[in-house]
């Protein structure tokens, strides 16, 4: 459940899954909480790498609160967004284009 | 089985009308070891199976609105695996692993995709293969004519020809050495009268390597393209990769890729090598990826980054274009191995 707004996810992204999943399972004492740095790590480093891709139509990505990531325009629209499968979709629908990576526009 | 994991394997078998899916699986489930297989079956008529536990389910799709072909729920087979859980919950039967036979038009797509994304069945089953029979005596008609046949070859993991028995020694070279350009990324396999190692069928899934050193060699051979009759759109693309990958910036390049070309994209596998220990291994039918998984070391193999596309309307130019424009961001620069126009052309 996300914390920030109550709404049930029910599939996790698989850009979202954890990689050592399973270790992960084999393990008998979990901890809570004991992988989140490395989580928001993640998170931020893909934040980072996601603008330089979403700069080129003008639009901004921020992770939020480490559960969700927040999607801005320069007109200051935004758009929230669960993971990258979404966030595809919310950013073509904010810049009005066609996101084709394979695009000649995209690639000059 | 993954070891440590008590998630039950799937394993699935698809073919077409006649390919001896049937056949395969009665022999294979003979075995001992094999005996408490829980199997559905998506077929009407006869069921030449003789099992302890055996289902047989209608086909029900749940479209899912906006859903693309292979995004759709299959309600039936969601409710069949719930209630074999059930029964195993309740000590009413032993199953330790499930076969899926499905119908020989069936597109295994939507029935990844529901095990995948249904939060009670993705924590406990994982898809462990998905195996294709392809009749040696009549599945090069079915390839080119039955693009269901096609869809099924190219998202198996492991493809076995089946009624060898039936042609000749050469045309069934040759079948294997098409069936390796069409899906670079699966194991071909033969059999007779359905008479094979169980362990094929089984075991040996998607989270092992073991024949992958087997499957580059096969990559490697050459092959000379027979004169183009017509063309079937199909294209299918080995790209390596000599230097790490940034793991975060492949997911961002993947899910862009798939969000903008998933249903032109039949298949995705390979290992990405994120500069630690071991590769993480990715599997994906079209829109559907498969959980990545971390494999521990790389088996005494190169580290090197290999990834096998499969394509449908969506020439290799363009992946090989956009993965140039982002060799910054990932860390590497591709290299073509091979590139195969119309492995299935006529």
């Amino acid at each position: 459940m996300c914390v920030l707004c109550g709404e049930m996810i029910m599939s996790v992204h698989w850009t979202d899954q954890p990689l050592h999943d399973v270790e992960y399972r084999n393990k008998k004492v979990v901890v809570a909480g004991e992988s989140q740095r490395d989580r928001r790590r993640l998170r931020l480093k893909r934040v980072n790498i996601a603008n330089k891709i979403l700069g080129f139509y003008g639009l901004k990505m921020n992770d939020w609160n480490g559960s969700r990531y927040t999607l801005f325009d320069k007109k200051g629209m935004s758009k929230v967004v669960n993971d990258l499968g979404g966030m595809w979709k919310a950013a073509s629908d904010l810049c009005h284009k066609n996101m084709d990576r394979l695009g000649p526009a995209f690639l000059s | 089985m993954i070891a440590g994991d008590s998630r039950f394997p799937i394993t699935i078998v698809t073919g077409f009308l006649g390919s001896g899916k049937t056949t395969l699986l009665a022999n294979v489930l003979q075995h001992e070891e094999y005996k408490n297989t829980a199997v559905i079956i998506n077929e009407y008529g006869q069921v030449g199976l003789d099992h302890r536990l055996i289902r047989r389910i209608e086909e029900k799709t749940r479209l899912l609105s906006g859903g693309c072909i292979c995004c759709n729920m299959r309600d039936d087979l969601i409710n069949e695996l719930k209630e074999i859980l059930n029964e195993k919950e309740r000590g009413e039967n032993d199953m330790d692993r499930v076969v899926i036979e499905t119908t020989g038009l069936a597109d295994p797509a939507p029935i990844l995709f529901s095990i995948l994304m249904d939060p009670l069945l993705t924590n406990r089953f994982y898809v462990d293969s998905v195996v294709c029979c392809l009749d040696a005596a009549n599945g090069e008609l079915h390839l080119q004519n039955n693009p269901e046949t096609l869809k099924q070859i190219v998202t198996a993991d492991r493809i076995i020809v089946t009624k060898t028995d039936l042609v000749d020694h050469e045309r069934l070279h040759q079948m294997h050495h098409r069936l390796h350009h069409l899906n670079p990324a699966a194991t071909v396999y033969g059999t007779a009268h359905g008479i094979i190692d169980p362990t094929v069928v089984f075991d040996k899934g998607q989270n092992s390597q073991n024949n992958r050193l087997e499957q580059l060699t096969e990559i490697q051979e050459k092959y000379r393209d027979k004169k183009v009759e017509h063309d079937t759109e199909v294209r299918s693309m080995s790209i390596k990769f000599y230097e790490a990958l940034d793991w975060t910036a492949f997911g961002l390049w993947m899910s862009m890729l798939l969000y903008t070309h998933g249903e032109k994209m039949l298949r995705i596998k390979g290992m990405v090598d994120v500069g630690e220990k071991g590769p993480i291994v990715i599997n994906g039918v079209q829109h559907i990826i498969h959980p990545p998984h971390h494999l521990e070391d790389w088996n005494g193999e190169e580290k090197n980054s290999q990834i096998v596309f499969i394509m449908k309307g969506l020439e290799p130019h363009q992946i090989l274009e956009s993965l140039v424009a982002f060799q910054n961001i990932l860390g590497s620069a591709p290299y073509i191995e091979e590139i195969n126009m119309n492995p299935y052309g006529g």
